[in-house]
């Protein structure tokens, strides 16, 4: 049998009401979408249109950073949203195609219920489930369960480690489980469609990255040029052999976020339109709660002033964005329209050949093995990428133009799965 | 004029334990959203105020060899929270009504499930709400043995308590969204819970509007003092269970007795027995449809389900021999499987047999076709007399319909006997609201900070 040529594998992430932090005030945004099904409804049958492979949900089970004044939290759309298990499992009942990975904690939920859930959605979905595995690292989300901190990082990703154990035991059968997290001693008594459900994870610590090599079907890269996510994809990859798994195994998708036009201009002035939306207290709000210093009273269109960082997370992309702020001589009104822009992975501004051309550079030499797109404004630029990225995408063999297989294994190509026949 | 209210129980294929067998009935059903969702839109059809999934989160006692559990149907089905959420969003009017545990779930967890459901169906659902004594269910989660009665109602005392802060978490005009000045929502209308009690510990808020219910009704069950504690303070309806018109009407006046206490008025609270019924338009035409689903069910799946409920092994004896004196098995009684509880369902039965003489088969009959609760093989005549007499006797304020198998048992009752219900004035021919609460004449509660504010200015 020929093998297949490779191809990429494409998510389509709906959270909120897309990955810029102005995007409700978008004229075509549905400004109060993420309550309501329809919207939702629209992203997965765009989804389905463009062939996707998934449509994914970001989530944290906490409203984040409400008690910090400098932030503006009343011009923010994200702070309420959608439970994903339950919207997804709605969506499942009514698409046919596409994939349904929710996020879901592995510090907040019991394995039984937790697995119990997603087979849940695989059956319902006939083996369209996958599961964005995080360990949570928000304060906020720890005191919603009782504790006054965050559990340490090694512990988190133990725990999920375990979780996963006992996960894929329960999606084999009775278990008697007994380890240092977890009792479980039990059976679902149904196994999910497609025998095992793909894992999502993400993270650049050696914690993540080592659950990631050891456990994950799916990583969500989060580099935001090609030099990082190749050096990212070989250290994810290079980490696999030691549990016994091949570099195949794994999927590596980086986010991407774009702003696409049929011209070049067209999609420049669509960036222009959304950053004009960013008001000053958001964007300056936006800085202090990405953990960059409180500009807050100096001159917006002054330079960038030298202050001392607040503790917490060091993050690289903080450091190169201040790097870049003195490098380039920017203005604290420049520094958070480029963070704000939500630029935080890939990003870019463009017409379908270039977009294209990038995506191609970064799947033909080791950056990644598919993308998920995170759409700038939703469902607008959703439309866009799928009418103008995605058929440019396949007329150059880069992509499906119709669905394969039934389940979300298969549309991932994921070796491992061995869909069994329906059981019940 | 008072009307009943009905609700389907649609778990698994119905409630004959071999229901599954049932020549019409998809072997599958337990886990096809198919199934469900079309047990909902016979609800639906009917007018029926919800649809209710049972479950606990385990398979049972599968290590019992003495049990034919590879013949039983209900070891196998889907989470229901999550089923109800894919029949919200292809029905418009009916109630959903899935079972979940205030033992096993986290309460931030929980309430995000239940708003995000409350806000696809429009304000449809609502929560059996369980505390969870099953030993299966405890080792599915750590536990060597269920918490005590004690523990788990005060547990779900709290747990209440806390989804009531979390659902207040917004205020219902809290969101603006004013695409011009930039606003999202009004400062201020967010409400941190920051709540510590003895079992749970939460600040919230809830990252979700409050749902369209404001809160959810809430039906509960049980029997046991704790129990109907429970459901007095806090439940707006209570599922009942008993097999008789004089029983029905003891727990009734035991519950609703119990209201006072709690500042709550007795139509506070309705009562809503379980009745299981073979409808036929003729006598002789029920009685047929009982013996083809009696006919199906294998002799194991009777023998385990009575050691199951802690009758003597009788598997030695022949399905038409007169039975022995029935003696309660010891070996169980007090023991960690019952947790305490007294199996009164099985003693009333065991009683009735005694009395009664029966023979095994005739047991079966009773007991494992699921006749635990009020069990009928009638005319719609026969079965709306019967309910009518429920209903204005103090039996029973509604009630929840056990099909025996689906979808023919739930469509045989739609079809027959709602009809005759509606013609008596007993049930309603359409639906008065567009939300559960509203259909079953429950105000909306304002939030508890509206409710301040509203203090605040007297």
């Amino acid at each position: 049998m020929k093998p297949r040529k490779r191809m990429m594998s494409l998510g389509l992430s709906i959270a909120n009401l897309g990955y810029h932090y102005a995007a409700w005030r978008h004229p075509d945004v549905p400004a109060d979408g993420n309550m309501d099904f329809r919207h939702f409804v629209h992203c997965a049958r765009l989804a389905e249109r463009g062939k996707m492979d998934g449509i994914f949900l970001a989530d944290s089970s906490a409203v984040r950073d409400l008690d910090r004044p400098a932030i503006a939290r009343e011009m923010e759309h994200q702070l309420v949203k959608h439970e994903p298990t339950a919207l997804l499992t709605a969506l499942a009942a009514v698409t046919k195609h596409v994939g349904l990975v929710p996020t879901a904690s592995a510090t907040y939920n019991e394995p039984f219920n937790l697995v119990r859930q997603l087979v849940t959605l695989d059956r319902v979905s006939h083996g369209r489930a996958g599961w964005n595995m995080v360990t949570g690292f928000s304060i906020d989300e720890a005191r919603n369960f009782g504790l006054d901190k965050v559990a340490p990082s090694d512990e988190r990703h133990e725990r999920a480690a375990e979780f996963v154990a006992v996960m894929r035991g329960l999606e084999d059968g009775p278990i008697d489980h007994q380890g240092k997290h977890f009792r479980v001693r039990g059976s679902l008594g149904v196994p999910p469609v497609a025998h095992r459900i793909p894992i999502f994870t993400a993270g650049e610590s050696d914690n993540a990255q080592e659950l990631a090599a050891r456990c994950a079907d799916v990583v969500y890269g989060g580099q935001p040029n090609i030099d990082d996510a190749r050096a990212y994809y070989a250290s994810v990859k290079g980490r696999m052999a030691k549990y016994g798994r091949d570099p195949d195994e794994l999927k590596m998708m980086p986010g991407i976020m774009a702003f696409v036009g049929r011209t070049l201009q067209e999609a420049r002035d669509k960036f222009d339109r959304m950053q004009a939306l960013i008001e000053p207290r958001l964007g300056l709000g936006l800085l202090t709660v990405s953990s960059f210093p409180d500009y807050t009273g100096y001159d917006l269109d002054g330079p960038v002033p030298d202050l001392p960082m607040p503790g917490g997370r060091k993050s690289e992309f903080v450091v190169g964005a201040l790097a870049k702020a003195k490098r380039e001589n920017l203005t604290i009104r420049q520094l958070y329209e480029l963070v704000s822009g939500g630029f935080w992975h890939l990003g870019m501004v463009g017409t379908p050949t270039m977009i294209a051309d990038l995506m191609e550079e970064w799947f033909a030499t080791g950056a990644a093995d598919g993308f998920n797109i995170q759409p700038p404004c939703i469902p607008v630029d959703a439309e866009d990428f799928i009418e103008l990225v995605v058929p440019e995408l396949q007329r150059r063999g880069l992509f499906r133009t119709e669905y394969e297989g039934t389940t979300l294994s298969e549309h991932l190509g994921l070796r491992r799965a061995v869909p069994m026949a329906e059981v019940a | 004029m008072r009307q009943m209210k009905l609700g389907l129980s649609i778990a698994s294929a119905g409630y004959h334990y071999s229901a599954w067998c049932h020549p019409d009935v998809d072997v599958r059903s337990a886990t096809s959203i198919q199934h469900h969702v079309t047990a909902a839109k016979i609800a639906e059809r009917g007018k029926m105020d919800f649809v209710f999934l049972a479950d606990w989160s385990s398979i049972l006692s599968v290590d019992d060899t003495r049990i034919a559990r590879d013949r039983e149907q209900a070891q196998v089905k889907v989470d229901p929270t999550l089923a109800m959420a894919a029949v919200a969003v292809v029905t418009k009017h009916v109630g959903l009504m899935p079972t979940a545990s205030t033992t096993y779930w986290h309460p931030f967890n929980f309430a995000r499930r239940m708003a995000a459901i409350d806000h696809l169906s429009g304000g449809r659902v609502g929560w059996n709400m369980v505390t969870s004594h099953g030993l299966d269910e405890a080792r599915n989660f750590g536990l060597d043995k269920p918490l005590d009665s004690d523990t788990r109602h005060d547990r779900a005392r709290e747990f209440l308590h806390v989804m009531r802060g979390l659902w207040d978490s917004w205020d219902d005009d809290a969101f603006i969204r004013d695409k011009e000045s930039g606003q999202f929502f009004r400062p201020g209308s967010v409400h941190a819970l920051n709540h510590e009690g003895r079992h749970f510990k939460v600040r919230g808020p809830l990252d979700m509007a409050r749902p369209p219910q404001g809160f959810l009704p809430i039906i509960t069950a049980g029997t046991s003092d704790n129990s109907q504690d429970l459901a007095a303070e806090l439940a707006d309806m209570c599922y009942g269970g008993q097999p008789n018109i004089e029983a029905a009407r003891a727990y009734y006046t035991s519950v609703k007795g119990r209201l006072p206490k709690y500042g709550r008025k007795p139509e506070d609270l309705l009562m809503m027995p379980g009745i299981q019924c073979y409808v036929g338009r003729t006598q002789a035409e029920a009685e047929d449809k009982f013996a083809l689903m009696q006919s199906v069910m294998p002799k194991e799946v009777g023998i385990g389900q009575l050691i199951v409920n802690h009758f003597p092994d009788l598997s030695a004896y022949g399905l038409d021999d007169p039975l022995p004196d029935l003696t309660m098995r010891n070996e169980f009684l007090g023991s960690e499987k019952l947790g305490g509880r007294e199996p009164e369902l099985t003693l009333a039965l065991m009683r009735r047999a005694r009395d009664e003489k029966l023979t095994l088969r005739q047991l079966f009959d009773v007991a494992l076709c699921g006749f635990w609760s009020l069990g009928v093989i009638g005319t719609p005549k026969s079965i709306a007399d019967m309910m009518e007499e429920w209903f204005t006797t103090g039996a029973a304020d509604g009630f929840n319909v056990q099909p025996p198998y689906l979808p023919g048992g739930g469509e045989d009752f739609v079809d027959l006997v709602i009809p005759e219900l509606q013609r008596r004035g007993l049930f309603r021919t359409e639906y008065e609201g567009r939300t559960l609460r509203e259909n079953l004449g429950l105000p909306r509660p304002p939030s508890l900070h509206a409710t301040a504010v509203a203090e605040a200015a007297e």
